[in-house]
Protein backbone atom coordinates (compact mmCIF):
# COMPACT_ATOMS: atom_id res chain seq x y z
CA UNK A 1 0.00 0.00 0.00
CA UNK A 2 1.28 3.50 -0.63
CA UNK A 3 2.84 5.52 2.40
CA UNK A 4 0.26 8.59 2.48
CA UNK A 5 0.91 11.60 0.17
CA UNK A 6 1.45 14.11 3.11
CA UNK A 7 3.69 11.42 4.73
CA UNK A 8 6.10 11.85 2.16
CA UNK A 9 5.46 15.78 1.75
CA UNK A 10 5.73 16.68 5.08
CA UNK A 11 9.58 16.64 5.78
CA UNK A 12 10.66 17.32 2.14
CA UNK A 13 10.51 20.27 -0.10
CA UNK A 14 11.23 17.52 -3.37
CA UNK A 15 9.03 16.70 -5.41
CA UNK A 16 6.24 13.96 -4.20
CA UNK A 17 6.02 12.17 -7.30
CA UNK A 18 9.88 11.61 -7.37
CA UNK A 19 9.95 10.75 -3.84
CA UNK A 20 7.31 7.89 -4.43
CA UNK A 21 9.32 6.81 -7.40
CA UNK A 22 12.10 5.64 -5.04
CA UNK A 23 10.11 2.36 -4.19
CA UNK A 24 6.70 2.10 -6.41
CA UNK A 25 5.06 2.72 -9.46
CA UNK A 26 1.67 2.76 -11.12
CA UNK A 27 0.16 5.55 -8.74
CA UNK A 28 -0.65 8.81 -9.10
CA UNK A 29 0.87 11.94 -7.85
CA UNK A 30 -0.84 15.70 -8.31
CA UNK A 31 -1.05 15.87 -12.16
CA UNK A 32 1.75 12.95 -12.50
CA UNK A 33 1.65 9.56 -12.69
CA UNK A 34 4.72 7.12 -11.32
CA UNK A 35 5.85 5.27 -14.52
CA UNK A 36 9.49 3.74 -13.13
CA UNK A 37 10.46 3.15 -10.28
CA UNK A 38 13.83 3.56 -8.88
CA UNK A 39 15.33 -0.03 -9.57
CA UNK A 40 13.17 -0.43 -13.15
CA UNK A 41 15.03 3.00 -13.92
CA UNK A 42 18.67 2.10 -12.21
CA UNK A 43 18.17 -1.34 -14.48
CA UNK A 44 17.57 0.55 -18.03
CA UNK A 45 20.34 2.86 -17.04
CA UNK A 46 22.76 0.48 -16.46
CA UNK A 47 21.81 -1.05 -19.75
CA UNK A 48 22.34 2.08 -21.60
CA UNK A 49 25.27 2.60 -20.25
CA UNK A 50 27.36 -0.43 -20.28
CA UNK A 51 25.39 -0.87 -24.03
CA UNK A 52 26.98 2.36 -25.06
CA UNK A 53 30.59 1.81 -23.72
CA UNK A 54 30.01 -1.33 -25.47
CA UNK A 55 29.19 0.63 -28.56
CA UNK A 56 32.10 2.99 -28.59
CA UNK A 57 35.19 0.77 -27.19
CA UNK A 58 33.50 -1.50 -30.15
CA UNK A 59 32.85 0.99 -33.14
CA UNK A 60 36.66 1.58 -33.21
CA UNK A 61 37.50 -2.32 -33.50
CA UNK A 62 35.21 -2.17 -36.40
CA UNK A 63 36.04 -0.05 -38.22
CA UNK A 64 38.66 2.63 -38.39
CA UNK A 65 36.76 5.38 -39.12
CA UNK A 66 35.05 5.31 -35.69
CA UNK A 67 38.89 5.35 -33.95
CA UNK A 68 38.26 8.76 -32.66
CA UNK A 69 36.05 7.13 -30.32
CA UNK A 70 38.93 5.21 -29.09
CA UNK A 71 40.58 8.46 -27.82
CA UNK A 72 37.76 8.77 -25.34
CA UNK A 73 38.75 5.59 -23.41
CA UNK A 74 42.31 5.53 -23.74
CA UNK A 75 43.39 4.14 -26.67
CA UNK A 76 42.40 0.91 -28.68
CA UNK A 77 44.53 -1.32 -26.77
CA UNK A 78 41.87 -0.33 -23.94
CA UNK A 79 38.82 -0.65 -26.12
CA UNK A 80 40.25 -4.43 -26.98
CA UNK A 81 40.16 -5.19 -23.05
CA UNK A 82 37.21 -2.22 -21.93
CA UNK A 83 34.79 -4.07 -24.48
CA UNK A 84 34.44 -7.49 -23.52
CA UNK A 85 34.26 -6.82 -19.45
CA UNK A 86 31.34 -4.19 -20.08
CA UNK A 87 29.79 -7.12 -22.25
CA UNK A 88 29.56 -9.27 -19.71
CA UNK A 89 28.28 -5.75 -17.56
CA UNK A 90 25.77 -5.23 -19.92
CA UNK A 91 24.71 -8.82 -20.06
CA UNK A 92 23.71 -9.03 -16.50
CA UNK A 93 22.14 -6.15 -16.63
CA UNK A 94 20.56 -7.04 -19.65
CA UNK A 95 19.58 -10.13 -17.98
CA UNK A 96 17.75 -7.97 -14.68
CA UNK A 97 16.04 -6.25 -17.02
CA UNK A 98 14.59 -9.21 -18.63
CA UNK A 99 13.40 -10.58 -15.68
CA UNK A 100 12.14 -7.49 -14.29
CA UNK A 101 10.26 -6.77 -17.87
CA UNK A 102 9.59 -10.28 -19.00
CA UNK A 103 6.18 -10.64 -17.71
CA UNK A 104 4.61 -7.39 -18.99
CA UNK A 105 5.96 -7.91 -22.29
CA UNK A 106 3.27 -10.28 -24.31
CA UNK A 107 1.48 -8.72 -27.07
CA UNK A 108 -1.87 -7.99 -26.77
CA UNK A 109 -4.35 -7.37 -29.23
CA UNK A 110 -3.67 -3.77 -29.27
CA UNK A 111 -0.04 -4.29 -29.11
CA UNK A 112 -0.49 -6.41 -32.83
CA UNK A 113 -2.69 -3.45 -34.49
CA UNK A 114 0.25 -1.23 -32.90
CA UNK A 115 2.86 -3.48 -34.67
CA UNK A 116 0.72 -4.04 -37.62
CA UNK A 117 0.30 0.24 -38.12
CA UNK A 118 3.99 0.84 -36.79
CA UNK A 119 4.00 3.70 -40.26
CA UNK A 120 0.82 5.14 -39.39
CA UNK A 121 2.32 5.43 -35.67
CA UNK A 122 5.67 7.30 -36.98
CA UNK A 123 3.26 9.68 -38.91
CA UNK A 124 1.94 10.30 -35.62
CA UNK A 125 -2.05 8.90 -36.83
CA UNK A 126 -2.13 6.35 -34.67
CA UNK A 127 -4.24 6.56 -31.08
CA UNK A 128 -5.27 3.01 -29.52
CA UNK A 129 -7.42 3.57 -26.27
CA UNK A 130 -6.48 0.16 -25.40
CA UNK A 131 -2.50 0.61 -25.20
CA UNK A 132 -1.33 -0.37 -21.91
CA UNK A 133 1.58 0.66 -20.13
CA UNK A 134 4.08 -0.69 -22.89
CA UNK A 135 3.33 -0.29 -26.91
CA UNK A 136 3.25 -2.89 -29.22
CA UNK A 137 6.67 -0.98 -30.27
CA UNK A 138 7.97 -1.26 -27.24
CA UNK A 139 7.39 -4.68 -26.62
CA UNK A 140 8.68 -5.99 -30.16
CA UNK A 141 12.23 -3.91 -29.12
CA UNK A 142 12.10 -5.94 -25.80
CA UNK A 143 12.34 -8.85 -27.43
CA UNK A 144 14.81 -8.47 -30.06
CA UNK A 145 16.74 -6.62 -27.49
CA UNK A 146 16.75 -9.75 -25.85
CA UNK A 147 17.80 -11.67 -28.28
CA UNK A 148 20.41 -9.69 -29.84
CA UNK A 149 21.73 -9.74 -26.06
CA UNK A 150 22.07 -13.17 -26.18
CA UNK A 151 23.52 -13.30 -29.64
CA UNK A 152 26.40 -11.05 -28.56
CA UNK A 153 27.19 -12.37 -25.60
CA UNK A 154 27.38 -16.03 -27.01
CA UNK A 155 29.54 -14.70 -30.10
CA UNK A 156 31.85 -12.61 -28.06
CA UNK A 157 32.92 -15.07 -25.71
CA UNK A 158 33.90 -17.12 -28.70
CA UNK A 159 35.58 -14.12 -30.04
CA UNK A 160 36.94 -13.29 -26.89
CA UNK A 161 38.39 -16.71 -26.08
CA UNK A 162 39.46 -17.94 -29.85
CA UNK A 163 41.30 -20.71 -28.75
CA UNK A 164 38.87 -22.91 -27.29
CA UNK A 165 36.60 -23.10 -30.51
CA UNK A 166 36.87 -24.06 -34.41
CA UNK A 167 37.73 -21.98 -37.18
CA UNK A 168 34.50 -22.52 -38.98
CA UNK A 169 33.10 -21.29 -35.24
CA UNK A 170 34.41 -18.50 -34.61
CA UNK A 171 34.28 -17.23 -38.53
CA UNK A 172 30.39 -17.41 -37.79
CA UNK A 173 30.69 -15.52 -34.29
CA UNK A 174 32.36 -12.97 -36.26
CA UNK A 175 29.82 -12.60 -39.11
CA UNK A 176 26.91 -12.46 -36.13
CA UNK A 177 28.63 -10.28 -34.16
CA UNK A 178 29.15 -7.71 -36.62
CA UNK A 179 25.44 -8.22 -38.02
CA UNK A 180 24.02 -8.09 -34.27
CA UNK A 181 25.53 -5.44 -33.55
CA UNK A 182 24.15 -2.92 -36.47
CA UNK A 183 21.06 -4.34 -36.46
CA UNK A 184 20.68 -3.80 -32.36
CA UNK A 185 22.70 -0.31 -32.42
CA UNK A 186 20.28 1.08 -35.41
CA UNK A 187 17.21 0.13 -33.50
CA UNK A 188 19.06 1.54 -30.26
CA UNK A 189 18.92 4.81 -32.40
CA UNK A 190 15.00 4.74 -32.89
CA UNK A 191 14.58 4.06 -29.48
CA UNK A 192 16.34 7.10 -28.11
CA UNK A 193 14.74 9.38 -30.98
CA UNK A 194 11.37 8.07 -29.93
CA UNK A 195 12.07 9.45 -26.35
CA UNK A 196 12.94 12.68 -28.25
CA UNK A 197 10.18 12.98 -30.53
CA UNK A 198 7.71 12.14 -27.85
CA UNK A 199 8.52 15.05 -25.29
CA UNK A 200 8.10 13.94 -21.47
CA UNK A 201 8.87 10.80 -22.10
CA UNK A 202 12.81 10.96 -21.17
CA UNK A 203 11.41 12.06 -17.54
CA UNK A 204 9.88 8.62 -17.25
CA UNK A 205 13.59 7.50 -17.06
CA UNK A 206 15.14 10.37 -15.60
CA UNK A 207 12.61 11.09 -12.78
CA UNK A 208 10.37 7.98 -12.77
CA UNK A 209 6.95 10.12 -13.29
CA UNK A 210 5.19 11.58 -16.72
CA UNK A 211 2.63 13.74 -16.40
CA UNK A 212 -1.45 12.33 -16.88
CA UNK A 213 -1.37 14.11 -20.54
CA UNK A 214 1.73 12.43 -21.93
CA UNK A 215 -0.11 9.01 -20.41
CA UNK A 216 -3.68 9.63 -21.79
CA UNK A 217 -1.58 10.16 -25.24
CA UNK A 218 0.35 7.17 -25.50
CA UNK A 219 -0.49 4.52 -22.95
CA UNK A 220 -4.42 5.69 -22.59
CA UNK A 221 -4.96 1.99 -21.11
CA UNK A 222 -2.09 2.28 -18.58
CA UNK A 223 -3.77 5.61 -17.78
CA UNK A 224 -7.30 4.13 -16.97
CA UNK A 225 -5.86 2.00 -14.75
CA UNK A 226 -3.76 4.06 -12.46
CA UNK A 227 -5.77 6.72 -12.29
CA UNK A 228 -9.48 4.72 -12.37
CA UNK A 229 -10.42 7.62 -14.22
CA UNK A 230 -12.56 5.23 -16.61
CA UNK A 231 -13.10 8.15 -18.98
CA UNK A 232 -12.15 7.82 -23.10
CA UNK B 1 58.51 -0.75 -36.43
CA UNK B 2 59.60 1.04 -39.61
CA UNK B 3 62.26 -0.51 -41.26
CA UNK B 4 64.76 1.46 -42.70
CA UNK B 5 64.81 1.34 -47.04
CA UNK B 6 61.33 -0.62 -46.93
CA UNK B 7 58.23 1.11 -47.79
CA UNK B 8 55.01 -0.41 -46.69
CA UNK B 9 52.68 -1.59 -49.31
CA UNK B 10 49.61 -2.26 -47.25
CA UNK B 11 48.54 -2.02 -43.64
CA UNK B 12 45.98 -2.89 -41.41
CA UNK B 13 42.66 -0.99 -40.83
CA UNK B 14 44.09 1.48 -43.17
CA UNK B 15 43.31 2.94 -46.13
CA UNK B 16 46.83 2.28 -47.50
CA UNK B 17 50.25 1.73 -46.20
CA UNK B 18 52.58 4.37 -45.89
CA UNK B 19 54.63 3.44 -49.87
CA UNK B 20 54.21 5.77 -52.70
CA UNK B 21 55.29 2.66 -54.54
CA UNK B 22 57.97 4.32 -56.23
CA UNK B 23 60.93 2.45 -55.49
CA UNK B 24 59.59 -0.94 -57.13
CA UNK B 25 61.29 -3.64 -55.63
CA UNK B 26 60.94 -7.13 -56.87
CA UNK B 27 59.20 -9.51 -54.27
CA UNK B 28 61.18 -11.95 -52.02
CA UNK B 29 60.27 -15.42 -51.67
CA UNK B 30 61.60 -18.80 -50.03
CA UNK B 31 61.66 -21.99 -51.44
CA UNK B 32 61.25 -24.87 -49.71
CA UNK B 33 62.11 -28.23 -51.24
CA UNK B 34 60.46 -30.65 -48.95
CA UNK B 35 61.62 -33.56 -51.43
CA UNK B 36 65.19 -32.80 -50.17
CA UNK B 37 64.46 -31.93 -46.66
CA UNK B 38 65.65 -34.32 -43.85
CA UNK B 39 64.36 -33.07 -40.66
CA UNK B 40 67.75 -32.12 -38.88
CA UNK B 41 65.70 -28.63 -37.34
CA UNK B 42 68.99 -26.43 -37.95
CA UNK B 43 66.88 -24.05 -39.23
CA UNK B 44 64.46 -24.28 -36.18
CA UNK B 45 67.42 -22.91 -34.06
CA UNK B 46 68.98 -21.55 -36.51
CA UNK B 47 65.11 -19.26 -36.21
CA UNK B 48 65.80 -19.29 -32.39
CA UNK B 49 69.16 -17.43 -32.26
CA UNK B 50 68.44 -14.42 -34.80
CA UNK B 51 65.14 -13.87 -33.41
CA UNK B 52 66.47 -14.18 -29.84
CA UNK B 53 63.70 -16.37 -28.84
CA UNK B 54 64.21 -18.68 -25.56
CA UNK B 55 65.06 -22.55 -26.11
CA UNK B 56 61.59 -24.21 -26.13
CA UNK B 57 60.81 -26.66 -23.89
CA UNK B 58 60.02 -29.93 -26.16
CA UNK B 59 57.77 -32.61 -25.57
CA UNK B 60 57.29 -36.42 -27.11
CA UNK B 61 54.77 -36.75 -29.41
CA UNK B 62 55.38 -40.23 -31.00
CA UNK B 63 57.40 -38.59 -33.64
CA UNK B 64 60.40 -36.26 -33.98
CA UNK B 65 58.58 -33.01 -34.38
CA UNK B 66 59.99 -30.30 -31.67
CA UNK B 67 56.43 -29.24 -30.75
CA UNK B 68 53.06 -30.04 -31.61
CA UNK B 69 52.11 -26.86 -33.26
CA UNK B 70 53.90 -23.64 -33.49
CA UNK B 71 53.96 -20.68 -30.31
CA UNK B 72 54.59 -17.33 -29.83
CA UNK B 73 58.34 -17.99 -29.37
CA UNK B 74 58.45 -20.59 -32.00
CA UNK B 75 58.26 -19.14 -35.60
CA UNK B 76 59.79 -22.43 -37.60
CA UNK B 77 58.63 -26.02 -36.90
CA UNK B 78 59.06 -28.88 -38.72
CA UNK B 79 56.14 -30.93 -38.93
CA UNK B 80 57.10 -34.69 -39.29
CA UNK B 81 53.78 -36.16 -41.07
CA UNK B 82 53.82 -40.48 -41.63
CA UNK B 83 51.10 -41.35 -43.75
CA UNK B 84 50.73 -43.69 -46.87
CA UNK B 85 51.06 -42.44 -50.16
CA UNK B 86 50.17 -45.23 -53.27
CA UNK B 87 49.62 -47.99 -50.90
CA UNK B 88 53.27 -47.29 -49.18
CA UNK B 89 54.66 -45.97 -46.00
CA UNK B 90 55.71 -42.09 -46.64
CA UNK B 91 57.48 -39.90 -44.41
CA UNK B 92 57.29 -36.41 -45.30
CA UNK B 93 58.43 -33.01 -44.01
CA UNK B 94 57.51 -30.06 -44.10
CA UNK B 95 58.61 -26.73 -42.67
CA UNK B 96 55.45 -24.70 -41.02
CA UNK B 97 55.54 -21.09 -41.14
CA UNK B 98 53.74 -17.62 -42.06
CA UNK B 99 52.98 -18.16 -45.52
CA UNK B 100 53.77 -14.60 -46.41
CA UNK B 101 50.48 -14.62 -48.39
CA UNK B 102 50.62 -11.69 -51.27
CA UNK B 103 46.33 -11.34 -50.04
CA UNK B 104 47.18 -11.58 -46.42
CA UNK B 105 43.87 -13.05 -44.43
CA UNK B 106 45.62 -11.46 -41.06
CA UNK B 107 46.15 -8.47 -42.30
CA UNK B 108 42.56 -7.74 -43.53
CA UNK B 109 41.31 -9.08 -40.47
CA UNK B 110 43.33 -7.40 -38.09
CA UNK B 111 40.89 -4.04 -36.81
CA UNK B 112 44.34 -2.19 -35.44
CA UNK B 113 45.78 0.50 -37.68
CA UNK B 114 49.75 -0.82 -38.94
CA UNK B 115 49.58 -3.60 -36.52
CA UNK B 116 49.97 -6.09 -39.77
CA UNK B 117 52.35 -4.54 -42.74
CA UNK B 118 53.35 -6.21 -46.08
CA UNK B 119 56.05 -3.93 -47.27
CA UNK B 120 56.94 -3.18 -50.63
CA UNK B 121 58.86 -6.67 -50.92
CA UNK B 122 56.08 -8.80 -50.18
CA UNK B 123 56.94 -9.33 -46.66
CA UNK B 124 54.26 -10.10 -43.80
CA UNK B 125 55.29 -8.30 -40.60
CA UNK B 126 53.48 -8.00 -37.39
CA UNK B 127 54.08 -4.26 -35.69
CA UNK B 128 53.95 -5.47 -31.70
CA UNK B 129 53.64 -1.49 -30.70
CA UNK B 130 50.44 -1.16 -32.74
CA UNK B 131 48.87 -4.98 -31.69
CA UNK B 132 46.16 -5.05 -29.46
CA UNK B 133 45.91 -8.96 -29.20
CA UNK B 134 42.76 -9.29 -30.04
CA UNK B 135 43.43 -12.32 -32.10
CA UNK B 136 41.64 -11.89 -34.88
CA UNK B 137 44.27 -12.58 -37.27
CA UNK B 138 44.13 -16.17 -36.18
CA UNK B 139 40.40 -16.15 -37.61
CA UNK B 140 41.68 -14.49 -40.85
CA UNK B 141 44.78 -16.56 -41.58
CA UNK B 142 43.94 -19.50 -44.02
CA UNK B 143 47.32 -21.41 -42.86
CA UNK B 144 46.62 -21.25 -38.79
CA UNK B 145 50.47 -19.27 -38.12
CA UNK B 146 49.86 -16.15 -35.90
CA UNK B 147 50.05 -17.42 -32.49
CA UNK B 148 48.98 -15.56 -29.30
CA UNK B 149 51.66 -14.47 -26.45
CA UNK B 150 50.11 -14.70 -23.00
CA UNK B 151 53.45 -12.90 -21.72
CA UNK B 152 53.47 -10.02 -23.84
CA UNK B 153 49.86 -9.75 -25.25
CA UNK B 154 50.64 -9.60 -28.63
CA UNK B 155 50.89 -11.94 -32.00
CA UNK B 156 54.09 -13.03 -33.14
CA UNK B 157 54.87 -14.91 -36.10
CA UNK B 158 57.32 -15.36 -38.64
CA UNK B 159 59.07 -11.66 -40.42
CA UNK B 160 61.00 -13.92 -42.93
CA UNK B 161 63.54 -12.03 -41.60
CA UNK B 162 62.96 -9.06 -42.92
CA UNK B 163 65.92 -7.13 -40.76
CA UNK B 164 68.33 -9.57 -42.86
CA UNK B 165 66.71 -9.46 -46.35
CA UNK B 166 66.47 -5.87 -46.47
CA UNK B 167 70.43 -5.58 -46.15
CA UNK B 168 71.04 -7.97 -48.38
CA UNK B 169 71.19 -11.79 -46.47
CA UNK B 170 68.73 -14.54 -46.84
CA UNK B 171 66.69 -15.32 -43.48
CA UNK B 172 68.55 -17.11 -40.69
CA UNK B 173 66.76 -20.56 -41.48
CA UNK B 174 67.86 -20.20 -44.96
CA UNK B 175 71.45 -19.45 -44.10
CA UNK B 176 71.77 -22.15 -41.53
CA UNK B 177 69.71 -25.40 -43.77
CA UNK B 178 72.68 -28.28 -44.70
CA UNK B 179 71.39 -30.09 -47.64
CA UNK B 180 70.32 -26.84 -49.55
CA UNK B 181 66.79 -27.28 -49.61
CA UNK B 182 65.96 -23.74 -48.84
CA UNK B 183 66.23 -21.33 -51.10
CA UNK B 184 65.91 -17.13 -50.72
CA UNK B 185 65.65 -15.00 -53.50
CA UNK B 186 63.26 -13.13 -56.05
CA UNK B 187 60.15 -14.98 -56.34
CA UNK B 188 60.27 -15.03 -60.35
CA UNK B 189 63.96 -17.01 -59.43
CA UNK B 190 62.13 -19.12 -57.03
CA UNK B 191 59.27 -20.37 -59.36
CA UNK B 192 62.22 -21.26 -61.56
CA UNK B 193 64.03 -22.83 -59.75
CA UNK B 194 61.20 -25.07 -58.27
CA UNK B 195 59.72 -25.76 -61.40
CA UNK B 196 63.36 -26.92 -62.20
CA UNK B 197 63.30 -29.15 -59.09
CA UNK B 198 59.60 -30.37 -59.85
CA UNK B 199 60.86 -31.37 -63.50
CA UNK B 200 63.66 -33.65 -61.75
CA UNK B 201 61.35 -35.09 -59.16
CA UNK B 202 58.77 -36.33 -62.20
CA UNK B 203 62.20 -37.76 -64.19
CA UNK B 204 62.75 -39.58 -61.01
CA UNK B 205 59.10 -41.09 -60.82
CA UNK B 206 57.26 -38.68 -58.95
CA UNK B 207 54.43 -38.23 -61.36
CA UNK B 208 52.25 -36.10 -59.30
CA UNK B 209 55.24 -34.14 -57.90
CA UNK B 210 54.65 -30.06 -57.85
CA UNK B 211 55.02 -26.62 -56.61
CA UNK B 212 52.44 -25.06 -53.50
CA UNK B 213 51.83 -21.52 -54.43
CA UNK B 214 47.89 -21.11 -53.68
CA UNK B 215 46.49 -18.54 -56.25
CA UNK B 216 43.33 -18.25 -53.56
CA UNK B 217 45.71 -16.40 -51.89
CA UNK B 218 47.48 -14.66 -54.26
CA UNK B 219 50.50 -16.88 -54.33
CA UNK B 220 52.61 -17.27 -51.56
CA UNK B 221 56.04 -15.64 -50.13
CA UNK B 222 56.72 -18.95 -49.56
CA UNK B 223 56.90 -21.54 -52.54
CA UNK B 224 57.20 -25.19 -51.49
CA UNK B 225 58.01 -27.95 -53.87
CA UNK B 226 56.02 -30.97 -52.99
CA UNK B 227 56.46 -34.97 -54.14
CA UNK B 228 52.72 -35.32 -54.19
CA UNK B 229 51.73 -31.58 -54.93
CA UNK B 230 48.04 -33.55 -55.58
CA UNK B 231 47.49 -34.30 -51.97
CA UNK B 232 48.94 -31.36 -50.00
CA UNK B 233 46.62 -32.38 -47.18
CA UNK B 234 49.02 -34.92 -46.45
CA UNK B 235 51.61 -32.57 -45.49
CA UNK B 236 49.07 -30.52 -43.41
CA UNK B 237 48.96 -27.42 -46.25
CA UNK B 238 44.70 -26.72 -47.26
CA UNK B 239 43.93 -27.48 -50.87
CA UNK B 240 42.99 -24.27 -52.14
CA UNK B 241 43.20 -21.44 -48.99
CA UNK B 242 41.61 -18.34 -49.40
CA UNK B 243 41.11 -15.09 -47.44
CA UNK B 244 38.14 -17.13 -44.77
CA UNK B 245 34.70 -16.36 -46.11
CA UNK B 246 33.79 -14.35 -42.64
CA UNK B 247 36.42 -11.83 -42.73
CA UNK B 248 35.39 -11.02 -46.78
CA UNK B 249 31.72 -10.75 -45.35
CA UNK B 250 32.17 -9.03 -42.37
CA UNK B 251 34.60 -6.44 -44.12
CA UNK B 252 33.35 -6.29 -47.27
CA UNK B 253 30.11 -6.70 -47.05
CA UNK B 254 28.81 -6.12 -43.65
CA UNK B 255 30.92 -2.90 -43.00
CA UNK B 256 30.32 -0.84 -45.66
CA UNK B 257 26.50 -2.31 -45.65
CA UNK B 258 26.32 -0.68 -41.62
CA UNK B 259 27.89 2.34 -42.20
CA UNK B 260 25.38 3.31 -44.53
CA UNK B 261 22.27 1.87 -42.90
CA UNK B 262 23.98 4.34 -40.13
CA UNK B 263 23.97 7.03 -42.39
CA UNK B 264 20.44 6.47 -43.64
CA UNK B 265 18.70 5.84 -40.14
CA UNK B 266 20.31 9.03 -38.89
CA UNK B 267 18.78 11.06 -41.62
CA UNK B 268 15.92 9.59 -41.65
CA UNK B 269 15.32 10.13 -38.22
CA UNK B 270 16.71 13.93 -39.09
CA UNK B 271 14.00 14.16 -41.50
CA UNK B 272 11.33 12.66 -39.53
CA UNK B 273 11.79 15.39 -36.91
CA UNK B 274 11.34 18.04 -39.68
CA UNK B 275 9.10 16.50 -41.59
CA UNK B 276 6.32 15.19 -38.21
CA UNK B 277 8.08 17.36 -35.68
CA UNK B 278 7.80 16.60 -31.72
CA UNK B 279 4.29 14.95 -30.60
CA UNK B 280 3.14 16.79 -27.91
CA UNK B 281 0.51 15.73 -25.47
CA UNK B 282 -2.30 18.17 -25.85
CA UNK B 283 -2.48 21.22 -23.48
CA UNK B 284 -5.12 21.89 -21.46
CA UNK B 285 -7.49 20.35 -19.02
CA UNK B 286 -7.26 16.60 -18.34
CA UNK B 287 -10.79 16.05 -19.09
CA UNK B 288 -9.88 16.73 -23.08
CA UNK B 289 -9.95 13.63 -24.90
CA UNK B 290 -6.19 13.15 -26.56
CA UNK B 291 -6.89 12.08 -29.86
CA UNK B 292 -4.35 11.53 -32.95
CA UNK B 293 -2.34 14.66 -32.58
Amino acid sequence: MAEPLHAVTAHSSADPGILLAQGQEDLVVGDELVRFRYYTRVVHWGVALTFFVCLFTGLPIWTPIFGWLAALFGGLQVCRWLHPWTGIAFAVFALLQFVHWAGEMRLSAADKRFTANFLAYLRWETHDEDTGKYNGGQKVLFWLSTLASLGLLVTGVVLWWPQFFGAQLREVSWVLHDLTFILFMLMIFGHIYLAIAEPGTFSAMVKGTVTKAWARLHHPAWYRDVTGDSRR
Amino acid sequence: MAIPGLEVLQASASLRGTGTGLRKLPTVSKLIDTSTCIGCKACEVACQEWNDLPNAKTSQHGNYQTLPTMNAEFWNLIKFNETEVDGSFAWLMRKDQCMHCADPGCLKACPAPGAIVQYSNGIVDVNPEQCIGCRLCETGCPFDVPRFSETTGKMAKCTLCVDRSVVGLEPACVKACPTGCLHFGTKEDMLELGNERVKQLKGDGYASAGLYDPQGVGGTGVVTVLKHADKPELYGLPRDPTVPTAVRVAKGWLRPLGLLGMGAVVLGLVGHYLRFGPREPPKGPPSSTPTAA
